[in-house]
């Protein structure tokens, strides 16, 4: 099931895209590469207003690009590096869906001559 | 700075060029390859004419139920059984694009990605050139984007590291 989990992947890759295509949200992003943060911490450099901020990051915690710990009181949020590098490593993704089609469009198309040679003889 | 991405793969196939030249310009053909394993092309219009439309509709059973994928675009240049350049964006149903807004990207982000396939004759063998061109570097939205990206990857790499 390499092919369908390829195509999931690139949904999923959708979804890191839109979670990143927005400056406050890379630069929460930004912010938490350098280590945890609360949800104070990551509003501070920001003229927004707390639950504005909360909102981002709730984007970026669906995204799987941040983590939020439930052990302390305040939540610290800590990013998340596995869906960055998936982002980096899009070109790959699709060389694997390709190379997936491909394989089938091979098998196909050699069905398809076997069945042709069958009928001529 | 990285670039325009793109994904570029040669095959060569046991198969005369007709054969494989419908591969990309026959729906029916087309259907039969294109989708990923335990997936269903249920739609596949395809006007194969320079300015012609293609609607693709892909249908595949996930964890959390049915997902619906359309795909639509335009054929650009067509060199019978040589060269055939066609784009792709994501669509609806209806085959409208669906806007950057609408996927949640900022306004103006490179929404398209170009397919180019090259053919060539070689007897009972056809070799294959795919070229699938991604964010290009010089599109308005796509500076930023790239750069976005060259930034990401930097700080992967730092986290990597």
């Amino acid at each position: 099931m390499a092919a369908a989990s390829a195509v999931l992947d690139d949904a999923r890759l959708d979804e890191t895209f839109a979670a990143l295509a927005n400056s406050t949200r890379r630069a929460i992003l930004a912010h938490l590469a350098h280590g945890e943060a609360t949800v104070n911490d990551l509003a501070e450099p920001f003229d927004m207003t707390l639950p504005a901020i909360s909102k981002h990051i709730k984007v970026l915690e669906q995204a799987g690009l941040v983590t939020r710990s439930r052990r302390a009181q305040f939540r610290p949020c800590t990013i998340a590096a596995a869906p960055l590098a998936e982002v980096a490593d899009w070109t790959d993704q699709y060389r694997h869906i390709w190379e997936d089609r491909f394989d089938r469009m091979d098998e196909y198309v050699q069905n398809l001559q076997n069945t042709q040679d069958k009928k001529e003889t | 700075m990285t670039g325009t991405k793109n994904v570029q793969i040669e095959r060569t196939f046991d198969a005369p060029i007709d054969l494989i030249w419908s591969m990309w310009t026959e729906a029916e053909h087309f259907a039969n390859w294109y989708g990923p394993m335990g997936a269903k092309i249920p739609k596949a219009e395809m006007d194969v004419t320079v300015g012609g439309r293609r609607h693709i509709g892909m249908e595949m059973e996930t964890p959390n139920g049915k997902m619906q994928m359309f795909f639509i675009g335009e054929y650009r240049e067509i060199d019978p059984k040589t060269r055939l350049v066609y784009t792709e964006a994501m669509g609806d149903a209806d085959g409208n694009a669906m806007t950057a807004e609408q996927m949640g990207m900022p306004a103006g982000a490179p929404m398209e990605t170009s397919v180019v396939v090259e053919l060539e004759d070689l007897g009972n063998q056809t070799k294959m050139v795919m070229t699938h061109i991604g964010v290009p570097a010089d599109s308005p939205g796509g500076q930023g984007w790239t750069m976005a990206i060259d930034k990401l990857e930097a700080r992967i790499a730092e986290l990597k590291g």
